[in-house]
C-alpha cells in the first residue's frame, strides 16, 4: 500500500494539485488519508478488473461452461471468504487510524463559528487572551492547532481539504478538531454542509505560516486598527452609514458583533468569505451590491449611497491593515 | 350428460373474460386489476423519473462553466432538492412497487394480489402526492433545503417557505402508500403462491420482494415519526429540533437516515432481483447458488439497518460509535459480493446468449461494482471525512444507484416488455441506447470522483473558476447530456408504434410469468398449475398446454366472482379460494379525500383539512364495508383438480389478518421511533424530565392506561362471546370496550393538560404530548373499528363463523394495548428509574 | 423455542441476523449512553461489549448447529430444488447456516471497534 501510495501521486499529480485538493495534502491527516485513498484505489482497480473480466469472459469469450461445483467454489471463495478477509483488514486499518488522526496536544486554540454565510474566527492564546477575526484562518506550520467549532444559526461544516477532513458545526453542540498543518502555503477551506442560498459562497483562505511569522502576524492581528489620519480614510462615512452597528473595528467606535470583525480587513486575502480577491474595486462593489452578489446575506446593499460616500467607505476599508 | 372438452373450455374462457374484463371509457379509472394498476404505476413513476432527469440536466447546464448564471441560487436549490426527492420517493421506491404489482401475480400464477383495491388506493395516493410535490416547482414553491431536510435550516419558516411543508406532507402521504404496497406484496408472496411452490422453489424475485417488503416496514415508519415531529415544529413551534429549548437537530438526522440507508437497499435489491431472473434465462441454466442469494438478500436486509450513521460520520459522534457503523458498513459489502459472484458463477456455468437485457445487465455490473468499491472506501470514517458532502459522494451514489438500480431496471424493461405489451423492443435501438447511456454515464460521473477530492463540495449552485474544477465539470455536463440522449432513444423505442409482435415466451425463460400469452386476455393465468420445480417451464412437461386447456385449479368463474388461490406459507398447500374484490372507484375517492386533507394542511386550511380527512375515512369505511369480509353463498367450492376448498377463512388463516399484523408491525416501529426520541433527549440532557418541569400526573396516566387495558380485555371477551354464539353479549361487550377505550384515551390526554405541560416551551412537554396523542389516537382508531364490528353484528355481516373483522380488531387491540403499556412504562416508570 | 426446533421455518432463518441486530443495537446504545453521560466507565463498556459478543456468538453457534442438522449434516449438497419436504428442510437449513456464518462475521466486525478504540472522542 505504501509503495502504491508513493508512486501513484506522481502519475496523477497534474490532476490532483490545487489549493483545495485532498490529494495535494499539506497536513498530517490529509496525507494519511491521501495515502489510504491511493492504496484503496489500487486494490479497487484490481478487484473491478477481475470481476468484470470474469463476467465479460463468461458472456463473450468462454466456449465450454465450468462445472457447478467449480461455480459454487467460486461463490464461496471469491464472493464470500476473500472479501471478508480483505474487508476485515481494511476495517482494522481504518479503526486504528481513527483516534490518532485527530489527537494531539495543541498550544493554539481557534474558535470558528459558522454563520450564514461567513466564519467568525477567534484565536485563543495559551494565556487565554482572545483575538477576534473573520473569514480567514492562519496557522503555524508544524504545530498542532485545536479548532473549536460551533454554529450560530444552521448547520455548517468546516472543511480544509488540504489539511484534514471535515467536521460539522451544529447549533447547540461544540465539536473539536486538531489540525496538524505541515507544509507552508495558502489553501482554501469551504462550508461543506448545505446551509442556504449562498452556501456556494461560504469559503475562506487558509494560510500556513512559519511559526515565527505566525506569532508576528498574531501580534499584529491582536492590535487595534492603525488608520493613517488622512481625509480619504476618515471613519466618518463608515460610521455615519451605520456600518459600526454590525461590524467592529477595534480602536474605533464601531463595535457591532452581528457581522464579521473588520479590524484588519485590508490585510486579508479575500472578501465576502472567500468570494472575491481583496481589491479596492471589489470592496466598493461588495458594499454597494452585497444582496445581489451574495443571495440571502444579512447585509443590505448600500448602492443607494452617493458615489462619494461609497468611495470613502471603500477607501476606509482599504486602510484597515 | 357431460359437455365436451372444447365446450367446457369455451365456457370457462367466457366466464373468466366476463369477470376480469377491463372496463373502457371513464370507468377505466375504476380499474383495480393488477395488470392495469401496475402499468399505471410503472408509467407514472417513469414519468417522474424523466421529470427529475430534466431537473438534473438544468443543473448540469448551470454547472457547465464556473460562475454560471442560467439559474439563480434559489432556483438551483429547488432543482437539486426536487431532483433527489423525486428520484428517491417518486421513482426508485415506487417503481419497485409498480413492477412487483405488475409481474408478481404472474410469477406466482395468481390471478391478482390479495388486496387489489389497496394497490389501486396506493397508486392514487402516489400519483396525487407526486403531482403535488413535483408540480410545486412551477410555482417557485418547491422544497429547497435538500432532500435530507436538515433542521434548523428546514424548520426555519422564514428561510424555507411552503416548499418544506409540501415535502413533509406530500411525502408522508406517499410513504403511507409505500407501506400499503409492502403489506400487499408480503402477503402476496407468503400466501398467494401456486400449490406446490414450496419456499425452496420460489422464484428469486419473490425472495427479494419479501425481504424488501419487510425492510419498508421497518425503514419508512421512523421517517414518518420524524415527519410528524418536524411538521409539529413547523406548524405549531414544538421545539423538537431547536437546541435553545432542549431539542436537537441531530435527532432528525438519526430518524432520517434510519430510513435513508435501508432505503438505498430497498431500491437496490428489487433491481438486483430482476437480474436474478434475467441471468439464468440468458445463461440457459438454473441459477447457481440459490441458497447463497437468499443469504445475500436476507443478510443485506438486516445489515442495511446498521449503517445509518455513516451519513453522519462528520457530525462529531464519538469515534467508538463511528467504529460500529464503519464495521457494519464494511460487513454489508460481503452479502453484496456474494450476490455478484452468484451471477458471475451462473454465467460461467452456463451457455450465455448475449442479448440486449444481458448487455444492460453487464453494464449494470460494471457500474455497480465500481460504486460498491468506492462505497467500501467511504465506509472508512477517516476517508469519509474527506469525501463526505463532496462531489466524490455524488459520483459514488450515482454509481451505486444507476448501476445497482437503473441499469438493471432497463435490462428488466427490455426483458419484460414482450410480457407486458406483447411486442418486442428493437435490438438495434437497444444497442444505441445502451452505449449512449453507458458512455454518457461514465463521462458524467467518473470525473466527479476527482472533482470531489479536489475539494468541490456538493449542493453548490456555482463555483469559482480557478480551482481546477472547470474542465471536469464541463466534461460531466457533456456526459450527462449524452446519457440523456440514450434515455431519449430508449423512450422512442418504447413509445414508437409498429413494433413487431413477440412470440410467447420469447427468451425461452423458465418461470411462470412467461405462461402469459396474449396480454389482451385479462385473466392473468388460465388455470393455476401445481408446481414441482424452480423453473416449471423448463422442467414440467406440457405445462403451458395444460394451463391453457384449464386442466388445473380455478379454470373458470362459474359464480361470476374474481378468485385466486391462497396457500400455506411454507409448503404452499392449497388452503382457500379467495374472493378478491373487483373494480371500484372507492379507492380513488378515498385517495382524493385523504390527499386533499394533507394538501389542505400544507396551506393551513384547517377546516378543509378536517372535512376532507373525515370524508376520506368515511370513504375507506364504505369501501371496507362493501368490499371485504363478504359472506360467501356457500362455505366451500370445487377449486378444480378434485379439490374442495373453503371460500371464507378468518384469524391467522385469512390474508386480512396477515395484512393487519404486518401493518401493525410498521405502526409499532413508528411508535418505537417516538420512544427512541424520548430516550435520545434523555441522553443529551442532564435530567429528563428536566428539573422543575411539570410532569403529567401518574395517577391519571395509570387510570387511563387501566381503562384502555380493561377495554382490551372486554374485546377479548367479546371474541369469546361471539365464538360461543351469543351475539347480544358480543354487542354489549364491544360497546363496553369502546367506552372504556374512549375513557382511557381521554384520561391520557387529560393528564398533560391538567399538569399544564406547555408543548412550545421545552422539548420534554412536547415529547410527552406527542407520545400521549399518538396513544390516544390509536385508542380512537380502535373505537372506530369496534363501532364497525358492532354495526357488522347488527347487519348480520359478523356472525359466529364469519368473524374476520372481529379477529382483526382483536389483533389490533393487542398492538394498541402494547402501545399503551409502553407509553406508561416510559412516562411513569422511566423517570423513577433514571 | 426457535433454537430447538424439529423443522426449520422462516423464523429460524431470521434468528442469526436478528442476533446480530440485537448485538449491534446493544453496542450502539451502550456506547452512546456511556460516551454521553459516563465517559469514565469506558473500560466497563468495552468489557460489556466483549461479553455481549461472546453471548451473541454462542447463540449463533447454537443456531448454526441446528441449521446444520436441518441441512442433513451436509449429506445432500445444493441446489435442494426437489418439491419435497426434505429438500425444503435442507434448503432452509443450508440458507440458515450461511446466515449464521455471515452474522458471526458481522458480530465480530461489530466488536472490533471496542477492541481497537479506547476513547470516546
Amino acid at each position: 500500500m505504501r509503495v502504491a501510495g508513493s508512486l501513484a501521486p506522481g502519475v496523477f499529480l497534474c490532476a490532483c494539485s490545487g489549493p483545495q485538493s485532498a490529494l495535494d495534502p499539506a497536513g498530517r491527516e490529509a496525507s494519511e488519508v491521501a495515502t489510504l485513498f491511493w492504496g484503496m484505489l489500487a486494490g479497487a482497480a484490481l478487484i473491478w478488473l477481475a470481476v468484470i473480466g470474469a463476467a465479460v469472459f463468461a458472456g463473450r469469450v468462454q466456449k465450454e461452461p465450468i462445472g457447478d461445483r467449480a461455480g459454487l467454489r467460486l461463490i464461496l471463495w471469491a464472493g464470500a471468504v476473500i472479501p471478508t478477509l480483505v474487508l476485515a483488514a481494511l476495517l482494522a486499518y481504518g479503526l486504528r487510524l481513527m483516534p490518532v488522526l485527530r489527537a494531539g496536544e495543541a498550544s493554539l486554540r481557534v474558535h470558528v463559528s459558522g454563520e450564514q454565510y461567513w466564519w467568525r474566527v477567534t484565536y485563543e492564546r495559551a494565556d487565554g487572551t482572545r483575538i477576534e477575526s473573520a473569514n480567514e484562518l492562519r496557522l503555524p506550520a508544524g504545530r498542532p492547532a485545536e479548532i473549536v467549532l460551533d454554529s450560530a444559526d444552521v448547520i455548517h461544516s468546516f472543511w480544509i481539504p488540504a489539511l484534514a477532513g471535515k467536521l460539522d458545526m451544529i447549533p447547540g453542540r461544540t465539536n473539536r478538531l486538531v489540525l496538524h498543518p505541515e507544509r507552508i502555503g495558502t489553501y482554501r477551506g469551504v462550508c461543506a454542509e448545505f446551509c442556504g442560498r449562498s452556501h456556494a459562497y461560504m469559503a475562506f483562505p487558509v494560510v500556513v505560516l512559519p511559526p515565527q511569522e505566525f506569532e508576528a502576524w498574531l501580534a499584529r492581528e491582536a492590535a487595534p486598527a492603525e488608520v493613517p489620519a488622512t481625509s480619504t480614510t476618515d471613519t466618518g462615512a463608515f460610521l455615519a452609514n451605520g456600518c459600526g452597528g454590525c461590524h467592529a473595528v477595534r480602536g474605533t467606535a464601531a463595535s457591532g458583533t452581528i457581522g464579521p470583525d473588520l479590524t484588519h480587513l485590508a490585510s486579508r486575502l479575500t472578501l465576502g468569505a472567500g468570494m472575491f480577491a481583496n481589491t479596492s474595486e471589489n470592496r466598493r462593489r461588495f458594499v454597494a451590491e452585497a444582496e445581489t452578489l451574495k443571495p440571502g446575506v444579512r447585509m443590505p446593499s448600500f448602492g443607494a449611497l452617493a458615489p462619494a460616500e461609497l468611495d470613502a467607505i471603500a477607501a476606509y476599508l482599504g486602510s484597515l491593515r | 350428460m357431460s359437455e365436451s372438452d372444447a365446450a367446457r373450455r369455451k365456457r370457462e374462457e367466457a366466464e373468466l373474460r366476463a369477470v376480469w374484463d377491463i372496463p373502457r371509457g371513464w370507468r377505466y379509472l375504476s380499474n383495480c386489476n393488477n395488470q392495469v394498476v401496475g402499468l399505471w404505476y410503472t408509467g407514472a413513476s417513469f414519468f417522474f423519473f424523466l421529470f427529475a432527469g430534466v431537473l438534473a440536466l438544468i443543473m448540469r447546464a448551470q454547472l457547465a462553466v464556473p460562475d454560471g448564471t442560467l439559474v439563480s441560487a434559489g432556483t438551483y436549490n429547488q432543482l437539486y432538492t426536487l431532483h433527489g426527492t423525486m428520484m428517491m420517493f417518486l421513482f426508485a421506491v415506487p417503481i419497485f412497487e409498480a413492477v412487483a404489482i405488475l409481474i408478481l401475480p404472474q410469477m406466482l400464477a395468481a390471478r391478482d394480489l390479495p388486496f387489489p383495491r389497496l394497490s389501486a388506493f396506493g397508486f392514487w395516493c402516489f400519483l396525487i402526492g407526486g403531482v403535488f410535490v413535483g408540480g410545486s416547482i412551477f410555482f417557485d414553491a418547491a422544497p429547497d433545503s435538500g432532500w435530507f431536510m436538515y433542521p434548523p435550516l428546514a424548520t426555519d419558516t422564514s428561510q424555507t417557505g411552503i416548499g418544506a411543508d409540501i415535502w413533509l406532507l406530500g411525502l408522508s402521504f406517499i410513504e403511507v402508500a409505500s407501506i400499503a404496497a409492502a403489506v400487499e406484496l408480503i402477503v402476496g408472496v407468503l400466501k398467494c403462491r401456486p400449490p406446490g411452490m414450496r419456499i425452496n422453489l420460489m422464484p428469486l424475485y419473490c425472495w427479494y420482494v419479501l425481504i424488501v417488503g419487510g425492510m419498508i416496514l421497518f425503514a419508512f415508519p421512523p421517517l414518518i415519526a420524524g415527519d410528524i415531529l418536524f411538521e409539529m415544529q413547523r406548524l405549531f413551534d414544538w421545539p423538537f429540533f431547536d437546541p435553545a429549548r432542549g431539542g436537537d437537530p441531530v435527532l432528525w438526522q438519526h430518524l432520517f437516515w434510519i430510513f435513508g440507508h435501508p432505503e438505498v437497499y430497498i431500491i437496490f435489491l428489487p433491481s438486483i432481483a430482476l437480474l436474478a431472473m434475467i441471468v439464468p434465462t440468458f445463461a440457459r441454466r438454473p441459477i447457481l447458488g440459490y441458497g447463497w442469494i437468499v443469504l445475500a438478500a436476507v443478510g443485506t436486509g438486516f445489515l442495511s439497518f446498521g449503517l445509518w450513521a455513516h451519513h453522519m460520520f462528520t457530525i462529531g459522534l464519538p469515534s467508538l460509535s463511528l467504529g460500529f457503523f464503519s464495521a457494519a458498513s464494511e460487513a454489508v459489502a460481503i452479502p453484496t459480493g456474494v450476490q455478484i459472484f452468484v451471477f458471475v458463477a451462473t454465467l460461467l456455468a452456463g451457455r450465455v446468449i448475449f442479448s440486449i437485457p444481458m448487455l444492460f445487465a453487464t453494464g449494470a455490473l460494471a457500474i455497480f461494482v465500481f460504486g460498491g468499491l468506492t462505497g467500501v472506501m467511504v465506509a472508512l470514517a477517516p476517508f469519509d471525512w474527506q469525501a463526505h458532502d463532496s462531489y466524490f459522494i455524488v459520483a459514488h451514489l450515482h454509481y451505486t444507484l444507476i448501476g445497482g438500480m437503473f441499469f438493471p431496471l432497463v435490462a428488466g424493461l427490455y426483458y419484460f416488455h414482450p410480457f407486458i405489451t406483447g411486442r418486442m423492443l428493437s435490438e438495434r435501438l437497444g444497442r444505441w441506447s445502451f452505449w449512449l447511456m453507458f458512455a454518457g454515464f461514465n463521462i458524467a460521473f467518473l470525473p466527479m470522483h476527482i472533482t470531489g477530492l479536489r475539494g468541490m463540495p456538493r449542493r453548490v449552485f456555482t463555483y469559482p473558476a480557478d480551482h481546477g474544477w472547470d474542465g471536469l465539470n464541463l466534461v460531466s455536463t457533456l456526459g450527462a447530456f449524452t446519457m440523456a440522449a440514450g434515455i431519449g432513444v430508449l423512450l422512442w423505442d418504447v413509445l414508437r408504434p409498429g413494433k413487431p409482435r413477440a412470440p410467447r415466451n420469447p427468451w425461452n425463460a423458465g418461470t411462470l410469468e412467461w405462461v402469459a400469452g396474449d396480454p389482451s386476455e385479462p385473466w392473468g393465468i388460465r388455470s393455476v398449475p401445481p408446481i414441482t420445480s424452480r423453473y416449471p417451464l423448463w422442467d414440467q412437461r406440457d405445462l403451458v398446454r395444460d394451463i391453457d386447456e384449464g386442466r388445473f385449479f380455478l379454470p373458470g368463474a362459474p359464480e361470476g366472482r374474481r378468485e385466486t388461490l391462497v396457500t400455506g406459507v411454507l409448503d404452499a398447500e392449497p388452503q382457500q379460494v379467495l374472493r378478491v374484490p373487483g373494480n371500484s372507484f372507492k379507492p380513488l375517492i378515498a385517495a382524493v379525500f385523504i390527499g386533499g386533507s394533507f394538501i389542505a394542511t400544507t396551506f393551513h386550511w384547517w377546516t378543509a383539512a378536517v372535512i376532507s380527512g373525515v370524508l376520506g375515512i368515511a370513504a375507506i369505511m364504505v369501501w371496507l364495508w362493501t368490499g371485504t369480509a363478504t359472506i360467501p353463498e356457500t362455505p366451500e367450492k370445487d377449486a378444480g383438480m378434485g379439490t374442495r376448498l373453503p371460500l371464507y377463512a378468518s384469524g391467522s388463516a385469512s390474508v386480512g389478518w396477515w395484512a393487519m399484523f404486518i401493518t401493525m408491525v410498521g405502526d409499532g416501529t413508528a411508535f418505537l421511533s417516538l420512544i427512541f426520541a424520548y430516550f435520545y433527549y434523555w441522553t443529551i440532557h442532564g435530567a429528563f424530565p428536566p428539573e422543575g418541569s411539570p410532569t403529567p400526573d401518574n395517577g391519571l396516566l395509570l387510570a387511563g392506561g387501566a381503562a384502555a387495558v380493561a377495554g382490551w380485555g372486554l374485546t377479548l371477551l367479546a371474541r369469546r362471546a361471539n365464538g360461543a354464539g351469543r351475539p347480544g353479549l358480543l354487542r354489549a361487550l364491544i360497546a363496553g370496550a369502546a367506552l372504556l377505550a374512549l375513557i382511557g384515551g381521554g384520561l391520557l390526554i387529560l393528564a398533560p393538560w391538567q399538569a399544564g405541560l406547555d408543548s412550545v416551551a421545552h422539548v420534554y412537554p412536547a415529547t410527552v404530548w406527542v407520545i400521549l396523542i399518538w396513544t390516544a389516537l390509536h385508542l380512537a382508531v380502535g373505537v372506530l373499528m369496534q363501532g364497525y364490528c358492532l354495526a357488522g353484528s347488527l347487519a348480520g355481516r359478523l356472525t359466529r363463523e364469519h368473524d374476520i373483522d372481529l379477529r382483526n380488531v382483536v389483533l389490533y387491540g393487542h398492538f394498541a394495548a402494547l402501545t399503551v403499556a409502553t407509553t406508561l412504562a416510559v412516562l411513569v416508570l422511566a423517570p423513577l428509574a433514571m | 423455542m426457535l433454537l430447538r426446533r424439529e423443522t426449520p421455518n422462516l423464523w429460524t432463518l431470521l434468528t442469526p441476523p436478528a442476533v446480530w441486530a440485537l448485538h449491534f443495537l446493544f453496542c450502539y446504545v451502550a456506547a452512546a449512553i456511556v460516551c454521553a453521560r459516563y465517559p469514565a466507565s469506558l473500560d466497563g463498556l468495552r468489557l460489556a461489549i466483549g461479553l455481549a459478543t461472546m453471548a451473541a456468538l454462542a447463540i449463533i453457534a447454537i443456531a448454526g448447529r441446528q441449521a446444520h442438522r436441518h441441512w442433513g449434516f451436509g449429506s445432500d449438497l445444493p441446489p435442494h430444488d426437489a418439491p419435497t419436504p426434505e429438500d425444503q428442510q435442507h434448503f432452509l437449513g443450508f440458507a440458515t447456516l450461511l446466515l449464521c456464518a455471515l452474522s458471526a462475521v458481522a458480530v465480530l466486525f461489530g466488536a472490533l471497534p471496542a477492541l481497537i478504540i479506547a476513547e470516546c472522542r
